[in-house]
């Protein structure tokens, strides 16, 4: 099992969120994720890139780390320092990205280290099925 | 398992009341208060605003994307089970966003798509719902990429195009050179869905007169309220093989019926 990190660093700009969502979807393509999961893995990089992108300062990049492990996809975001606006409509448009991840990931996780603070979220392969 | 992160460095403050949630859910569910469901829908209608924004940028007036998410949180409230032990925040989310996802994989689109792309999108949708129906689950990229004999990465694509969405009209000349020009009402082909339900109804109800009551009941549950075979077990109690034995039977008897008639 190789465990090999893909990088992909995009300007914090919404026009990028194509290629966010074409990379992290080319990416789990070859694992048995089935069409239901890769809509929620692209939904998962798109709602990802959006926060992303409403907490990094404007003109900075975004930096994603993906990860696939047999039929596990890791996502590791950058969020620089992590803080985010006080406003209230950043807070519930951040509140309401929390709902999207838990509905269409594995797991999400706020967490800082020496680095700055990250979003990482996992997704296996075999947990959507078909309705 | 699902972990629950937390964001940094705010506050989680919510606008909705979780136990105030649970008392219109009771006084709606239990007591059939129907402006407690009126008030819930107010309620989360900020929730579907905010999801329905999340597809914003595919060519809907966000009006209709809002009424769309709206009916999805109808039937989250609808559907929700009080006795479990989840917020209903997570269970309208998939609900809301399964509504609006399901929206734009039924609609043709307007917004300019190489007209390959737009072909392949429609035969990735139609190759998705073939499988599905074949394999009893939802296929995987590479099993559409060779059911249709195109890569997997044409096939990301065409889920990526398919989110050009938009209206247009059904005479509208999607051949664009004109020699094998087809409009999307030729494409589609569909019967009127009102005239068609007016004999369904006739036939059925004539049909479900052959159904015990139990019977009746499973269907109703199963199709109209649109509980899961576990959960209708649960209602019934009843194992949730007895249910799809019961729906399986049902539904035969209500074919075999509908043939003689």
């Amino acid at each position: 099992m190789h465990n090999e990190t893909v990088t992909l660093i995009v300007p914090a700009r919404s026009e990028y969120a194509k290629t966010v969502r074409m990379t992290a979807a080319t990416l789990v393509s070859r694992t048995n994720m089935n069409y239901d999961e890769v809509e929620d893995v692209r939904m998962a990089a798109d709602e990802a890139f959006v926060y992303a992108v409403e907490t990094l300062d404007p003109g900075a990049d975004v930096r994603f780390e993906f990860q696939v492990v047999g039929d596990l996809l890791t996502m590791d975001v950058s969020l620089g320092t992590g803080e985010r606006n006080a406003t209230e409509e950043a807070e519930r448009s951040a509140t309401y990205a929390t709902f999207i991840l838990e509905s269409v990931c594995d797991s999400y996780q706020f967490v800082s280290d020496d680095t700055g603070a990250h979003l990482r979220i996992t997704k296996q392969a075999g947990t959507v099925h078909a309705s | 398992m699902p972990a629950r992160g937390s964001a940094p460095k705010q506050s989680r403050r919510l606008s909705w009341d979780k136990v105030y949630t649970k008392k219109l859910f009771r006084q709606y569910r239990l007591e059939g208060d129907e402006d407690a469901r009126d008030e819930l829908i107010t309620m989360y209608l900020n929730l579907v605003k905010y999801l329905a924004s999340r597809f914003r940028n595919r060519g809907e007036p966000i009006d209709d994307l809002v009424q769309v998410g709206t009916i999805g949180l109808i039937k989250a409230i609808d559907r929700f089970d009080i006795e479990r032990q989840v917020e209903f925040t997570t269970y309208a989310t998939p609900t809301i966003t399964g509504e609006l996802k399901r929206y734009f994989r039924d609609k043709g689109w307007a917004i300019k798509v190489p007209r390959r792309l737009q072909e392949l999108s429609f035969k990735v949708s139609q190759a998705v719902d073939a499988l599905t129906q074949k394999n009893q689950r939802s296929p995987t990229i590479a099993e559409i990429a060779e059911y249709l004999d195109v890569t997997s990465e044409e096939v990301l694509e065409a889920m990526e195009t398919s989110e050009a969405y938009n209206f247009v009209s059904l005479e509208t000349d999607r051949g664009g050179d004109g020699s094998d020009s087809f409009s999307i009402l030729e494409y589609v082909g569909k019967d009127d869905v009102l005239m068609a339900m007016v004999d369904d109804r006739t036939t059925l109800s004539a049909a479900f007169q052959h159904l015990t009551p139990q019977e009746q009941r499973v269907l109703y549950l199963r199709f109209f309220v649109g509980l899961t075979q576990t959960e209708i077990a649960q209602k019934l109690d009843i194992s949730q093989m007895q249910v799809s034995r019961l729906l399986r039977r049902t539904l035969r008897v209500l074919r075999e019926n509908i043939v003689r008639d």
